[in-house]
């Protein structure tokens, strides 16, 4: 399983910040939010649509 | 006038008519308050006019539960109070603070924000304020919210002179009240401590306590136990349901639209949610704090731009090893109110006593479920609004997502000791009722934060001076009326 890119590139500083995170860690704990828009990532709290 | 100790004042024959215990904001409050409706008060000081290691000695004491400062650190003892060390950060507590909640228990003041709204151009004085700006919308739950960073005030610096020339006030330095002595329907006296030794008896036809909101509780619990319930007669909840307003760094923030809200000069900006996503959560009152500077420095700013877009987690390790801070991301810090809880209690030591033979403090305090709930649902509620809003992105930091213990080296508090003496109609449940008069008890009233009935989430200061000069006021009514 490997990390889709996010297409749109405003959104490059956050990516980078994601890419700071550990490989083995980014899917150690992913938490589906009450929310269908939202999904935690290893305690990212990032729009559906930032890992799409 | 200002005396030096219990003997210089006993000299001078002064007559007060009240009789006030502490001089910090409330009490300095309650005293120039009087002097508006012309009536004479002595304002007694257990400390100097600057803080001594003999008089600070009285306010150790032990905290047992969860980690807490130094009981005699947390508060100052001499003139002018906590003020001396207070920060300066001013908000009143918010309408929705003082109104009950069906799920936090026993929440609910017997006043409402109302009460104490007429005194806000007052406080304005008394704290050099500038007005209090309104919140603005930022999400759909959360508002940003103006926290003042004053240049804070010492009352004991600012008033000195006022207290110094002043005919209607008698501070009286170096004395404290060991104990308040009550027949069940009044107090007839208080017994003094001055200078190292029994200073006598004072009496007036009325007594405030306002020794802060710890000292308080020590003051009331040991005067009631010594005349058997005749100072507090309705002791129920007497020392209990003490707050604080825990704080943490929960976690960390990217900021992608910094032009959405202001950011003050300190670089941070405060976000408090709504009640009606408190309710609908079941949340005590929390604010959020964006720090966006968490590192101070030209240099240190330059290098962090520099660094942090390229690769942020390699900037943060390189400067560790630099022996530096470097943060990348801003720090998300977050405040709470707690419910209040009959177990976080004042008591009185059965076996440590200060000097003047009053039995220490032990503060009964531990954090609970609500606590750790409050932090990931708070976060949580946050960090969606500010992904949806598009005004960046949020982290919760492991240890709140998955209930590691509280970290060590984390600010912990606020300093803000709030209950003990609490406000409320049921004798049962508080202490003093909405005039801050001691239930069952004709002449005894009491300032401060103990009277809080819950905290909020801000800085209790402004609220203290608010309710200090409701009490001054109703004082005056009520003495110049008899």
């Amino acid at each position: 399983m490997t990390l889709a890119k996010l297409r749109i590139p405003t959104r490059r500083r956050f990516l980078q910040a994601l890419l700071a995170i550990p490989a083995v860690a980014f899917f150690r704990n992913i938490r589906q939010s009450e929310s269908d828009d939202m999904v935690e990532v290893d305690g990212w709290i990032l729009k559906r649509s930032d890992i799409l | 006038m200002i005396f030096q100790d219990a003997a210089a004042y006993a000299a001078s024959g002064f007559h007060p008519k009240v009789c006030i215990i502490g001089a910090g904001p409330a009490g300095i409050t309650v005293a120039r308050k009087l002097v508006a409706a012309g009536i004479p008060s002595v304002l007694l000081e257990a400390g100097s006019n600057e803080w001594t290691e003999e008089s600070q000695e009285a306010y150790k004491g032990v905290t047992i539960g969860d980690p807490y400062f130094d009981l005699d650190a947390t508060r100052l003892r001499y003139l002018g109070g906590s003020s001396n060390h207070w920060a300066g950060w001013c908000r009143v507590l918010d309408s929705y603070d003082f109104e009950p909640k069906d799920y936090i228990r026993n929440s609910g003041w017997p006043i409402r924000r109302g009460d104490i709204e007429p005194y806000f151009n007052e406080v304005r004085d008394i704290l050099d304020l500038t007005a209090f700006r309104p919140d603005i919308p930022v999400t759909e739950s959360f508002n940003w919210f103006e926290v003042i960073k004053s240049d804070p005030v010492r009352f004991g610096e600012k008033f000195a002179t006022e207290l110094e020339v002043s005919k209607s006030i008698a501070v009286v330095l170096n004395t404290e009240v060991s104990e308040l002595k009550g027949d069940g329907r009044s107090v007839t006296g208080a017994k003094l401590w001055s200078r190292g030794a029994p200073a006598g008896v004072i009496d007036a036809r009325y007594f405030v306590v306002a020794t802060g909101g710890l000292e308080n509780s020590r003051l009331l619990l040991w005067s009631n136990e010594r005349s058997n319930g005749g100072v507090v007669p309705n002791a129920a909840s007497l020392g209990r349901y003490w707050m604080e307003h825990p704080m943490y760094w929960t976690g960390d923030a990217l900021i992608t639209n910094q032009d959405a809200f202001e950011i003050d000069r300190d670089g941070d900006v405060f976000f408090l949610p709504s009640p009606e996503v408190l309710a609908r959560r079941g949340l005590p009152n929390f604010h959020v704090e964006l720090e966006t500077l968490p590192f101070k420095g030209a240099v240190k700013a330059f290098i962090a731009g520099m660094s942090c877009a390229a690769a942020p987690e390699t900037a943060e390790w390189v400067s560790k090893k630099l022996g530096q801070r470097l943060q990348c991301t801003s720090r998300v810090r977050m405040a709470w109110e707690q419910a209040p809880h009959e177990h976080n209690r004042v008591v009185l030591s059965a076996t440590e006593r200060d000097a003047a033979g009053v039995p220490r403090i032990e503060l009964h305090w531990k954090k609970d479920e609500l606590d750790r709930r409050v932090m990931l649902e708070g976060m949580r509620l946050f960090g969606e609004e500010f992904a949806r809003k598009e005004l960046g992105r949020v982290h919760i930091s492991d240890w709140v997502r998955d209930g590691s213990d509280y970290p060590d080296g984390m600010e912990l508090a606020g300093n803000h000791h709030m209950g003990g003496t609490r406000m409320s109609n049921d004798p049962r449940l508080g202490v003093v009722d909405r005039n801050c008069q001691v239930h069952g008890m004709s002449n005894l009233f009491v300032g401060g934060s103990s009277v809080f009935s819950t905290s909020g989430q801000c800085t209790p200061t402004t609220t203290i001076v608010s309710l200090a000069l409701r009490l001054g006021d109703h004082l005056g009514r009520t003495i110049s009326g008899s």
